[in-house]
């Protein structure tokens, strides 16, 4: 039922993000050891470093990819307050399949540490999000598609909290304004609400806070808009001490608020304690219908919903982070199920 | 009700530091990297460095059981009967979409049978234990699938207008319960077959099918075959009226008498003792009156409930009606489970169908059928709609349950590298959402090479999806500009029509000329046609290559105004209007005239203009070098050779 195949990371320290470009034939990797690598999926289904650089000067902790209309093009943000854009060089590419990718912009504005970057849809264009711990969302928008190192900051949104997540609603529709998702890591419940929800207003040209998730009062380590296969609502899943999902239903143009916000109908769909800890990564897949949490009970959680709406969980994966004695020949996956006791073991070669 | 299947555990040895979190992505389709991530606590404080370590990625993949050679076959031959039955439900109705229906099913189930087979093989000869055991597990499955929808088809799809089902339940039961026929073969290529251990149990198995004729068969090899007892029930049992042979001519009441006649004379000479001498006969006399204990001896026998179900209904029940079977179903089930057998997964979908709860049998068959693959409830379900089965009512999540399943089955698909197309067809079925996964799917949509953008390209057009054509033209044409094939990437832009990339290729190209004096890409620019209007710079190229073209055919004067044209337009970069100045020098210089003074006079004010400008900049980097200066001096002396030399042929009179 699984194929599975492990490669060795080769970063010196930790991982804290992986992400694939938008057709899964590339992946960035960022680390703990300021550096970010690139990788290829070839004709054989393995998976090669072509590119590996230092970044920065602290922890890179998120990488992102911008659609392949704009080039090969990666943004990547730090410990070292600083957020940074990079294209690979066109040419002829090295013997050995290596790229070149060169650094285009630095994004200087934040005063401490930028936790998390994010490019916006396509359709609007070549637009870039940081948030960082000084509690302000920047969003930066490139002036000529085509030269990669003139952006500009557009927008600096005051959340009044720190800032540890955000994400962008991928939404395709022409009728939704743009809108993101912030999460805060706050621990004190007194600053209220973490998860806060911004729309851009087409008449004021300013973005505003249109909700605040009023449930969402634990710290929040993540959280992700799913895409939207043309449902009528957004759903937004946030990763805390539990993992929530929620659905939010634009209520139309008849019910605008004062001063033209929009107004939403938030339902919290789905609450699930399984990790019995906090929940850290949440990743939705491409049609937005399977969302998987990690959690600090070290495993990885996969939930879907039925055709019903109900979610529940449809699988398990369980990690040992246990280093092997290393014999590198193979490495061996276990795979149990563990309600009819058959155990299977697979062979899984390394890359 | 059955209760759902527990989520599987899996377990992933990944390589990794210590102090990290199993974490995961996704990837495209169901794909996952799987990997030892850090969390918010190990980020901020300060860690020793003997926990600093590499660690592995894990790729993982799942539900990719339609993937395998055996079942790619499936999923392409199942896709042709569906999509025809997609058109056959649009352009027929009534009976004949009945028996197309009926049809298509027994397409599903041959093609699932032939699949099963090809398993089987590949399970013989297979070394690998672990490969070994996952076809069979695979073949089992079939297996459950291939008797539930061969039960349902008889309830819900191929219904009789009399409604009497017994005999396609019987066919059905002879089908997948084979062990009667094979003792039967054994036997009667016995030496002596009477004495064969299993003699009696053949006998019996093949009763309980309805196979008179085998059962006389094998009675008359028996050496007492000619005792009295045998050749009554020899003669029973060839006058039991069967409904197989008289649904023609008689109607159901009347076969219903006939045979309640036949079967009191059974009881009549069971009462009479005619079998006192053979317990054996007298059983199996018994078993044709239909008698109720005996049955729970038979039980094992028939191996199933359903089978002793569909034995019980042919001796007590011949004309018994769908909707009544749920009422003897209970009773044999019970049979079972006193003695101790569990009721499993398949035992409840079918029960679920006996009651005529379609959903239960779909939402169980998902819950339990379903971890590895789509297949069946999708196709499954679209058939049991399309007869008019299903509520067809939209649930929660905007849609009815039939699309539900297809979606299902078509995002499985899309992440093998050919059948994804298969799964796009599938999606052009889905009313309310097929659309948008088509979009999102195509969107991301790896484009490895030429071919497979054209065929996007065209399922795209296909389904007019203007703005999935543009983006990819224009990622296209970033991958060609990437790899430096300025030219394919020209091509790709103007397709996608658009005009920043373009202006800026044009450019590129314009600038390469500019150096080496050579035009690289010839065939596009000629054959561009009206395309070369969506970019300023690109109309400028094509006509400047035209220029070119003209005037090494020898055509100067058509040249000559060419390049007036496109000076007096302005289409040109400025940059660029000291080459075309140069263009133009061998043409002042020539001997005839070839720029009248009019023409001369543009020349020399735009001449006048790309000084003033460049004159004008204040950058220094930007000023004029001596030796342009130079050279637009020179310029300004030719054009004035040219103005006094047309003025000069001007003004002459021509004498005759």
């Amino acid at each position: 039922m699984l194929a599975t195949k492990a490669f060795p990371a080769a970063h010196e320290d930790l991982i804290h993000d992986i992400e694939y470009d938008f057709h899964g034939r590339r992946m960035a990797t960022c680390s703990s050891d300021h550096t970010v690598k690139v990788w290829d999926c070839d004709e054989n289904d393995q998976w090669q470093c072509t590119a590996s650089w230092k970044a920065h000067n602290g922890s890179v902790w998120r990488v992102t990819w911008a659609h392949p209309e704009f080039g090969q093009v990666i943004a990547t943000c730090s410990f070292d307050r600083t957020a940074a854009i990079w294209e690979e060089l066109v040419g002829d590419q090295a013997k050995d399949g290596k790229t070149q990718w060169v650094r285009k912009t630095s994004l200087v504005d934040s005063r401490t540490s930028v936790t998390d970057v994010k490019f916006g849809p396509r359709h609007l264009g070549l637009q870039l999000a940081t948030c960082s711990a000084d509690c302000i969302v920047r969003i930066y928008e490139a002036q000529n598609v085509l030269n990669l190192s003139q952006w500009s900051l557009q927008y600096e949104i005051q959340c009044g909290i720190t800032c540890s997540c955000l994400s962008w609603n991928p939404s395709l529709s022409r009728m939704h304004p743009m809108m993101i998702a912030v999460g805060s890591d706050d621990p004190s419940p007194g600053t209220g609400g973490k998860v806060h929800i911004y729309e851009y207003s087409e008449n004021s040209r300013k973005w505003k806070r249109v909700e605040i998730i009023p449930v969402s009062t634990e710290p929040v380590h993540d959280l992700a808009f799913a895409p939207n296969v043309g449902r009528s609502y957004h759903t937004l899943a946030v990763a805390s001490k539990d993992l929530s999902i929620f659905s939010i239903k634009p209520l139309g143009k008849e019910s605008l608020g004062s001063g033209g916000i929009s107004k939403f109908e938030m339902h919290r769909v789905a609450e699930f304690s399984d990790h019995e800890s906090q929940v850290w990564r949440l990743s939705w897949n491409v049609l937005g219908t399977v969302l998987s949490s990690s959690g600090d009970d070290g495993r990885v959680r996969l939930w879907k919903a039925n055709y019903a709406g109900k979610w529940k969980c449809i699988q398990v994966i369980n990690g040992n982070g246990q280093k092997m004695s290393t014999t590198k020949d193979s490495k061996i996956v276990t795979v149990t199920s563990s309600n009819n006791q058959i155990q299977r073991i697979y062979e899984v070669k390394p890359v | 009700m059955a209760t759902e299947r527990e989520s599987e555990t899996v377990h992933l040895n990944v390589e990794g530091c210590p102090d990290g979190k199993l974490q995961a992505i996704w990837g495209l389709g169901n794909q996952l990297f799987a990997f030892s991530g850090s969390t918010p606590n190990t980020r901020s404080k300060g860690r020793p460095a003997e926990n600093r370590a590499a660690s592995d990625i894990c790729d993982v993949r799942w539900n990719t059981e339609m993937h395998t050679s055996i079942t790619r076959k499936l999923v392409n031959e199942t896709h042709n009967v569906f999509v025809m039955l997609q058109g056959q439900v649009a352009s027929s109705t009534g009976s004949n979409l009945q028996s197309q229906m009926v049809m298509s099913s027994k397409q599903y189930r041959a093609i699932l049978k032939a699949c099963s087979m090809d398993l089987m093989h590949m399970a013989e000869t297979c070394e690998d234990e672990g490969e070994r055991e996952s076809f069979e597990d695979q073949i089992q499955i079939f297996e459950m699938i291939q008797l539930i929808w061969g039960f349902c088809q008889i309830l819900f799809i191929e219904v009789t207008p009399d409604g009497l089902l017994l005999n396609q339940l019987l066919d059905w039961i002879k089908w997948h319960f084979t062990d009667g026929k094979r003792l039967a073969v054994d036997i009667l290529h016995d030496e002596i077959p009477a004495e064969h251990p299993a003699y009696w149990e053949a006998i019996f198995r093949l009763l309980l099918q309805g196979e008179v004729d085998s059962v006389r068969k094998l009675l008359s090899l028996n050496t007492s075959n000619q005792n009295e007892a045998f050749l009554s029930v020899d003669e029973l049992l060839r006058k039991m009226p069967q409904w197989a042979h008289y649904h023609h001519a008689l109607s159901a009441a009347e076969f219903d008498m006939k045979w309640r006649h036949w079967r009191d004379e059974c009881q009549r000479r069971l009462e009479e003792g005619h079998y006192v001498a053979f317990p054996n006969l007298e059983t199996l006399v018994m078993v044709l009156c239909g008698d109720e204990n005996v049955f729970a001896e038979m039980k094992d026998m028939c191996g199933s409930w359903y089978h002793l179900l569909v034995s019980k209904m042919l001796y007590q029940n011949p004309t018994v009606r769908a909707p009544d079977l749920h009422h003897y179903a209970e009773a044999c089930m019970e049979e079972f489970t006193l003695s101790g057998t569990r009721m499993g997964e398949l035992d409840n979908i079918l029960l679920a169908a006996i009651q005529f709860d379609i959903h239960q049998v779909i939402k169980d068959s998902s819950a339990f059928l379903s971890t590895g693959s789509w297949w069946f409830v999708s196709h499954f379900t679209d058939l049991l709609h399309h007869c008019g089965q299903l509520d067809t009512q939209n649930l929660a999540y905007g849609s009815n349950l039939r699309e539900f399943l297809l979606l299902e089955y078509a995002s499985s698909l899309m992440s093998h590298k050919s059948l994804w197309q298969v799964g796009i067809d599938y999606l052009d079925y889905c009313s309310v959402f097929g659309r948008t996964y088509i979009t999102q799917f195509i969107n991301h949509m790896s484009l490895d090479n030429e071919k497979k953008a054209h065929k996007l390209l065209h399922i795209c057009e296909e389904r007019n999806m203007q703005e999935e054509v543009q983006t990819i033209c224009k990622v296209m044409g970033m991958k060609s500009l990437r790899r430096g094939k300025l030219g394919a990437a020209l091509s790709w832009f103007l397709r996608s029509r658009d005009v920043t990339a373009t202006s800026k290729l044009t450019e590129r190209l314009i600038m390469e000329y500019s150096k080496t004096g050579q035009f690289e890409y010839t065939d596009i620019l000629d054959n561009l046609g009206p395309a070369m209007f969506l970019s300023n710079r690109l109309t400028f190229l094509v006509k400047y290559r035209e220029f070119h073209k003209l005037y090494e055919s020898g055509e100067t004067n058509k040249a000559a105004s060419l390049l007036l044209s496109l000076l007096e337009a302005r289409l040109a970069p400025r940059t660029f209007w000291i080459t075309l100045f140069k263009d133009a020098t061998p043409l002042l210089e020539s001997k005839e005239v070839i720029f009248n003074s009019g023409q001369t006079y543009v020349l020399m004010h735009c001449l006048e203009e790309l000084r003033h400008e460049l004159d004008a900049k204040t950058d220094i980097s930007q000023k004029l070098t001596d030796m342009e200066k130079d050279k637009l001096d020179l310029l300004q002396l030719c054009l004035t050779r040219n103005l006094s030399k047309a003025i000069k042929a001007e003004g002459t009179v021509k004498t005759s």
